[in-house]
């Protein structure tokens, strides 16, 4: 007798109405289309570095001298080599552009950019949406740094590859800092998250109380608690190519280093034991992330002080906008986090000029009601 | 001779000072599909992560394909073995096929670019679990049963030999438990993969493992499920008093506590079966699903006329209280014919599975439509139809398998008579639990 061939075990299909439905779906609904992040990505970076370069031209232009931002954006681009616009500017116009603010804006770039990806990859070890660059204990152990860098009669004067004392001791309390953090957190030879959250929380809160006390027993030596302060609400401070190069190179190795990574990061949104069983070292691969991000934050602080916040928005911002695959992630969040800080430093610096407002206390005021903004907007597509 | 899938060796392990596992050993073959039961902290869990290789035994030794398991790379071990967790969250918005495609990972290079093959492979392994359709959502929006499946193609995209499953179906409700298993059946009789699952459902495990291991913290039986689920073994592991006993079929066994009787009706091992509440006409493997489907859900049926031989008689002799039985390959009979009629009036309602439709099987639609006319009710399972409703689909497939010319006209008939239609036997159970509330 013929036989209709039907597979005898082919599983029942219930959710066939439901795919149906699908197709209609809300405008809430996450994008169709298998590779919609990365056509979106295509739009994204390009949108991105001319976002970038349009913050770098403003935030040269204006200064305590006005210079047209048309100018000033031939004039950088001529500085590139790629470009050759007739010069119709006077010379001293490219030397205050190329020579006086250049280090400066460019350190901008570099803080936004080192903090932009050193959030997003430890947003994504650590498997919390609140995580910051600064909560493996590398803030207060940059501020304790600075602190004992006062103590040190040579603080104004000594200097290295262009970094006073006092950043240069902030940049060794971070990294310091994030080793001891890294190293509390770990026994029998596995650091687990939850661990290292606390160890960052243990820390910090020891080594802010290590710093109160440098600063009270020291104040009747004319101890400069305004100028340590002033230091630490954060400011782009850059007094020479030397620091540039320096924190570019932190910057690039950083980049890199996280770009190699971002798969990695992405397993671990699974979970610890499940990047196990996929086949990752998890172990290794954990040290790995939180060096870089130690270095990059150490980086960001020696030439900036504390400029919180942009670690902990801007990663949320494109994961709303490109999808929270880190290879997408965290170059978007290098260059968000460089626009914003070159942005931000900008009206730090012209806001109540000449006067000069502390730019941490400023990424936080107008970052937090853009951020709030973005998040009702995107509403449930951003719940998880 | 080759190596086993996987090897046990005398293996102790203890978690600081508590002892998990004594000296357990036993060999998985490749293909084969093993059970673990136990109670908690038995050490099924253990078992799983040792045989992943992400726990080291203190004594013993733990082999994959010859290899042992701690010592291989991560990379090397999660090429040979998947595991599926219990459950599982994944931090921030990654869609399905996002995460099915991690299920690569220890197959990429350095970059963790997906070539073609890889997507390829992703897309299989989507399909096979019946998810395509989600693919672009999120996650974390999905039911149970849905995770459940995007774990499996996440196993299932990295390619190992074996499957390690801890407890499966511990989240899911009948339907997606039976679905899960039927999947997990098919995946080791098409592609040969092996699989060892870590059970809490002593029926389910029963139903679909031909291999059992029952443990406490050592192992205390292995073997198929009548030697495995012993009363007496059971008693002693479980601490509470169980009957066992066989429910409808002599491979059929069940396992249920101390005061309970058989579902349906009456009964304990050798009392009197419950009378039949569905009479299914299945034949050729169609009723494969449904047999199960029902059987997993306490509803006594009986099934047949059905060949000697033909897979779906080998599954209601199991499973069924009682089925009408032809020689193999013989035409229906006269009796059978009638035997099978006064079936379908006895039990009330006719699960008609999409058999292939002969001048036999036509003859026993019209024996189903004059039980329809005489108050039985009619289901009419279609799976791979996408929607219920749409008569003139299932009108189409009906005659892609008809034979005697009849096909479309017996089942219009039988529409006309108030017969449902389910799209899957999940959905001909929902129709039967629903019972009472019919043909509105």
């Amino acid at each position: 007798m013929a036989r209709e061939t039907l597979d005898p075990a082919a599983p029942a299909q219930p959710e066939h109405i439901g795919a149906e439905a699908e197709v209609s779906a809300s405008p809430f609904a996450p994008r169709r289309h298998k590779r919609g992040s990365w056509t979106r990505a295509l739009v994204a970076f390009p949108v991105l570095v001319v976002m970038l370069f349009g913050s770098v031209v403003l935030a040269e232009a204006f200064s305590s001298v006005f210079i047209e931002p048309i100018v000033t954006a031939q004039v950088l681009l001529n500085a590139t080599g790629l470009f050759d616009f007739p010069r119709t500017w006077p010379v001293t116009d490219e030397i205050i552009l190329l020579t006086l603010r250049l280090p400066s804006v460019l350190g901008a770039v570099l803080v936004g950019a080192a903090l932009g990806i050193a959030g997003a990859m430890l947003q994504g070890l650590l498997r919390n949406p609140l995580a910051d660059p600064f909560l493996l204990g590398t803030s207060s152990g940059a501020a304790l740094g600075a602190s004992a860098a006062f103590l040190l009669p040579a603080v104004f004067t000594a200097s290295l590859l262009g970094f006073s004392l006092l950043a240069g001791f902030a940049f060794l309390g971070a990294l310091l800092a994030a080793a001891l953090v890294y190293a509390l957190a770990t026994s029998r030879g596995r650091t687990p998250v939850v661990s290292l959250l606390l160890a960052g929380v243990a820390v910090s809160a020891l080594l802010s109380a290590l710093q109160t006390l440098i600063i009270i027993f020291n104040d009747r030596q004319g101890f400069q608690i305004r100028v340590l302060y002033l230091w630490l609400a954060g400011g782009v401070r850059v007094g020479s190519w030397a620091q540039v190069w320096v924190v570019a190179a932190l910057v690039a190795l950083g980049l890199l280093g996280a770009l190699l990574l971002a798969p990695s990061l992405d397993v671990f949104a699974l979970g610890e034991e499940m990047a196990a069983h996929l086949g990752l070292a998890v172990e290794r691969r954990k040290v790995a992330v939180v060096a870089l991000s130690a270095l990059l934050v150490a980086g960001a602080v020696a030439i900036s002080g504390l400029v919180g916040f942009v670690g902990l928005v801007v990663p949320h911002v494109f994961r709303i906008l490109l999808g929270p695959r880190h290879r997408l992630l965290i170059p978007a969040s290098a260059l968000g986090g460089a626009i914003f800080v070159t942005l931000a430093d900008l009206l730090a610096r012209t806001a109540v000029a000449p006067a000069v407002l502390p730019l941490g206390a400023l990424t936080a005021l107008v970052g937090g009601p853009f951020f709030l903004a973005l998040l009702r907007a995107a509403g449930r597509r951003y719940q998880w | 001779m080759t190596n086993p899938a996987l090897e046990f060796d005398s293996v102790s392990f203890a978690y600081h000072r508590a002892r998990a596992l004594e000296g357990v050993s036993f060999h998985v073959a490749p293909g084969e599909m093993v059970g673990l039961l136990g109670p908690n902290g038995a050490g099924k869990s253990t078992i799983l992560k040792l045989a992943a290789g992400t726990l080291r035994p203190q004594a013993g030794r733990v082999c994959l394909l010859g290899d042992e398991a701690s010592r291989l790379p991560r990379r090397e071990a999660a090429r040979r073995v998947a595991v599926v967790p219990q459950e599982f969250t994944v931090q921030f918005p990654y869609t399905v096929r996002q995460i099915v495609e991690m299920g690569r990972t220890p197959r990429l290079n350095l970059l963790g670019a997906l070539d073609a093959g890889d997507h390829a492979v992703v897309d299989s392994a989507l399909a096979t679990t019946n998810i395509t359709h989600l693919a672009d959502r999120v996650l974390n929006e999905l039911s149970g049963g849905e995770r459940q499946r995007v774990l499996l193609a996440l196993a299932l995209a990295q390619e190992g030999h074996m499957l390690l499953l801890d407890e499966p179906t511990a989240h899911l409700d009948i339907r997606w438990q039976i679905e899960t298993l039927e999947l997990l059946r098919r995946l080791n009789a098409e592609r040969g993969l092996t699989i060892l699952a870590a059970l809490h459902d002593l029926n389910l495990a029963a139903r679909y493992f031909s291999r059992l291991i029952l443990l406490n913290k050592r192992v205390v039986a292995d073997g198929p499920p009548s030697r495995a689920l012993e009363r007496e073994l059971l008693g002693a592991v479980y601490g509470a008093a169980v009957t066992v006993g066989v429910l409808g079929g002599e491979e059929h066994l069940s396992v249920l506590p101390p005061g309970h009787t058989w579902k349906g009706a009456s009964t304990s091992v050798d009392g009197a079966s419950p009378p039949p509440q569905v009479h299914a006409l299945a034949g050729g493997g169609t009723g494969a699903l449904a047999l199960r489907a029902l059987a997993d859900a306490g509803i006594p049926f009986s099934a047949g006329p059905l060949n000697v031989g033909d897979s779906d008689y080998a599954l209601a002799e199991r499973l069924a209280v009682s089925c009408i039985v032809e020689p193999p390959y013989a035409p229906l009979s006269e009796a059978g014919l009638a035997t099978a009629g006064a079936a379908m009036r006895a039990a009330g309602t006719v699960l008609i599975c999409p058999i292939p439709l002969g001048a036999g099987n036509a003859g026993l639609l019209d024996a189903a439509l004059a039980a329809a006319q005489s108050g039985a009710r009619l289901i009419l399972l279609e799976p791979e139809m996408g929607d219920a409703s749409d008569r003139e689909t299932l009108l189409t497939r009906v005659g892609t398998r008809d034979y005697s010319g009849r096909g479309p006209d017996l089942y219009r008939a039988l529409l006309d008579a108030g017969a449902q239609v389910a799209t899957s036997p999940t959905r001909a159970i929902d129709l039967l639990m629903s019972a009472g509330r019919a043909s509105s």
